[in-house]
């Protein structure tokens, strides 16, 4: 059996599930989100079964080139985003989340790999490194998400005018509370996932660290992601500029991710 | 068996009918014996609410609804002719229809409104502990309740407040979440107020603080609450601790303004304040809008929130028409069919009779077979038989809901093939 049918699988129920989650805005028809999130389970589940594959076949975690760490961030993500939901009962983060979700495991399947063993990752070090990365990405992306929707639900408040997503945004203290809260555990585990990054770059290229697309990206990120928790601890998140922010973070973590060559 | 409805409510019967027909709850075992006595009925169940007066029978005919009107009229203490300009009298899939419509809140006056569903819970239930619901008037009660709650859980329709008091309540949701463990602050005695002062007290918000330039109506109005009474002049101290505003006195002049909210929120790092002006002229300066964290609404603000959410309901409701609609022909299919089960079993059994005496005599006549031969001509005479069949029994679980074309129908399906009568 090819090893990869699952991926296309959970690509095409990430797809379905994707649309009929985007045409549940225009429908406003709450059996219609709860089909789309239906889809994206069985996607989801999908996309474990393929993950799982890869690391029985290599015998590590599939973070060892572009199309796999984007599908694990996808996984990670939408991991995240079925917990919120469990939590918080949040369907409007699935806007941004499954449209995320899908682009990153279509660059999977677009992108496509062979699968290799990678001798690099025999190391504990740079295992945790690619770990630790790969789920403060995930984390930052979903608080980048609630963030919106948190600006979303505040600009709603003011203007006096309910958008489609009225009805589908938590309370503004639970998009702000999770958007938060995701922030500074991303940040934390981003954080330390470069700081390992760089202790085993140090150790395997004798103290020079390479300053290529990939680690520019990852460290412009880490800065801007940082001005963006600050925004929240000293409480001025509401602002324009917190947006800007985020979205200029969103780019720099696009573009690192784009950077990623085989290890 | 015939399923009826007789009934009056808002619409058809003013208040002062109405009233005369309302039945007490703790006399309902009385009512519903009373009921079962007026003729032959398998069933009965009676709703009765502030907006309506139904009686729900399951009946082996429908001579007795002459009688349910006469027993009602009696109640009444009223002409039966006079009583009957505001009586629906409703059968079959009609009643279904109704009840449905009625649960889901779009028979109400406020449409959406979430206690009729409750009532006719309690309806079905009352009638259910008096042991007068039959099989057809319980099966008609558990699909009432799954279908008005998919109704609520599919279109939201009872979601939005259509008060000016319960939509503050619901933007006070939007922006808190949960409304426990969060301070409330008073301004004045206004009546509108003090209504929405007491729908958040009812969300269990942690204290009530009421300020009026009169301390004793303060402490008076404070001891509705459970709240505290605090002098007008300390404000802006309870701003920075209050987490909703609610301005309601009769002072001609702005009693919050822009500098003391940023004060506040100044040391409520990221918590927001929630203003709602209800006086006018207004008590808040509208320039509060303008500031991060701090969310005012005004009177005309909440109203059209309010108009908002009751042209949402419309909307809303033509989705539950339709839920319904779907709902109805799927249960009056469900009946008709498990009416029709005993003739079909009756059918099957006398066909399958026929069958296995022709099938015997034929095998007879064509002497010694092999095992696959006998297997072939047994095959072939069953899927006969169920080719016969097929139509009749079709037509038997897809018949009309009135009993009397059922009957009828299975009267000549009776007589074509030959069954007992």
């Amino acid at each position: 059996m090819n090893p990869n049918l699952t991926l296309y699988i959970a690509l095409g129920f990430y797809g379905a599930g994707t649309l009929v989650a985007l045409l549940s805005l225009f429908a406003r028809e709450k059996r219609m989100q709860h089909t789309g999130l239906g889809l994206m389970v069985v996607g989801f589940l999908s996309h474990t079964v393929w993950i799982g594959t890869i690391c029985t076949i290599t015998g590590h975690p599939p973070i060892t080139n572009l199309p796999e760490t984007a599908s694990f961030i996808a996984w990670l993500v939408f991991l995240a985003e079925l917990v919120l939901f469990i939590v918080y009962r949040v369907h409007a983060a699935s806007f941004f989340v499954y449209p995320l979700v899908l682009i990153l495991l279509s660059v999977t399947a677009v992108v496509h790999e062979p699968f290799a063993h990678s001798p690099k990752l025999l190391s504990r070090l740079f295992t945790a490194h690619l770990l630790l990365t790969t789920t403060g990405v995930a984390a930052l992306l979903i608080g980048l998400a609630f963030g919106l929707l948190a600006h979303l639900q505040d600009r709603a408040l003011k203007s006096k005018t309910r958008g489609r997503l009225w009805d589908l945004i938590p309370s503004l203290n639970v998009c702000k509370d999770v958007s938060y809260r995701a922030l500074a555990i991303g940040f934390s585990v981003y954080t330390l996932g470069l700081v390992t990054g760089v202790l085993w770059s140090y150790k395997t290229t004798a103290g020079i660290v390479a300053l290529r697309t990939k680690e520019v990206g990852a460290i412009v990120a880490w800065v801007l992601f940082a001005v963006v928790l600050q925004s929240y601890i000293s409480g001025t998140y509401r602002t324009r500029r917190t947006m800007v922010v985020g979205a200029a973070a969103f780019v720099a973590i696009i573009v690192a991710m784009l950077g990623i060559h085989h290890v | 068996m015939p399923l009826m409805l007789v009934g009056l409510n808002h619409r058809t019967a003013p208040v002062e009918v109405r009233e005369r027909l309302s039945m007490d709850e703790r006399k309902m075992d009385e009512i519903l014996q009373s009921l079962l006595a007026c003729g032959p009925l398998h069933g009965v169940a009676m709703l009765s609410t502030c907006n309506r007066v139904e009686a729900i029978l399951s009946a082996p005919n429908e001579d007795v609804i002459e009688q349910i009107v006469d027993w009602m009229a009696q109640r009444a203490g009223a002409a039966r002719v006079e009583l009957e300009k505001h009586l629906y009298i409703l059968r079959y899939g009609d009643v279904v229809k109704h009840l449905f419509r009625v649960c889901s809140g779009l028979d109400s006056m406020i449409v959406g409104e979430p206690q009729i569903g409750g009532q006719v819970r309690k309806a079905f239930q009352l009638a259910q502990d008096n042991g007068t619901l039959d099989a057809l008037l319980t099966q008609l009660y558990e699909q009432t309740m799954r279908v008005a709650k998919r109704v609520r859980t599919d279109t939201g329709i009872g979601e939005h407040a259509v008060s000016v008091p319960y939509a503050a309540v619901e933007l006070a949701k939007k922006i808190f979440g949960q409304l426990e463990g969060l301070q409330v602050l008073l301004l004045g005695a206004g009546e509108i107020g003090e209504l929405t002062a007491e729908h958040l007290h009812g969300q269990n918000v942690k204290q009530v603080f009421v300020a009026n330039r009169s301390y004793e109506r303060a402490v008076e109005l404070a001891a509705r609450f459970e709240g505290l009474a605090v002098q007008f002049g300390s404000i802006e101290e309870h701003l920075a601790t209050c987490d909703i505003v609610i301005a309601s006195t009769g002072a001609p002049h702005f009693v919050v303004e822009p500098q003391q909210v940023r004060r506040a929120l100044a040391t409520r790092k990221n918590r927001n304040l929630f203003l709602i002006d209800l006086s006018v002229p207004r008590n808040i300066n509208p320039d509060i809008a303008g500031i991060d964290g701090a969310y005012l609404y005004n009177v005309d603000d909440l109203q059209h929130v309010a108009d908002a959410n009751r042209e949402l309901r419309q909307k809303k409701a033509q989705q539950a028409e339709e839920i319904i609609t779907r709902e109805v022909d799927s249960f009056r299919k469900r009946l008709v069919a498990q009416d029709a089960v005993p003739t079909i079993l009756e059918l099957q059994g006398r066909l399958e009779e026929i069958r296995a005496t022709e099938l015997e005599k034929c095998l007879r006549k064509m002497g010694p077979m092999t095992p696959e031969q006998r297997t072939a001509v047994e095959l072939f005479s069953s899927q006969m038989i169920n080719k016969i069949l097929h139509y009749p029994i079709l037509q038997l679980k897809d018949a009309s809901d009135e009993p009397q074309e059922r009957e009828s129908l299975r009267k000549t399906i009776r007589k074509i093939f030959g069954l007992r009568s």
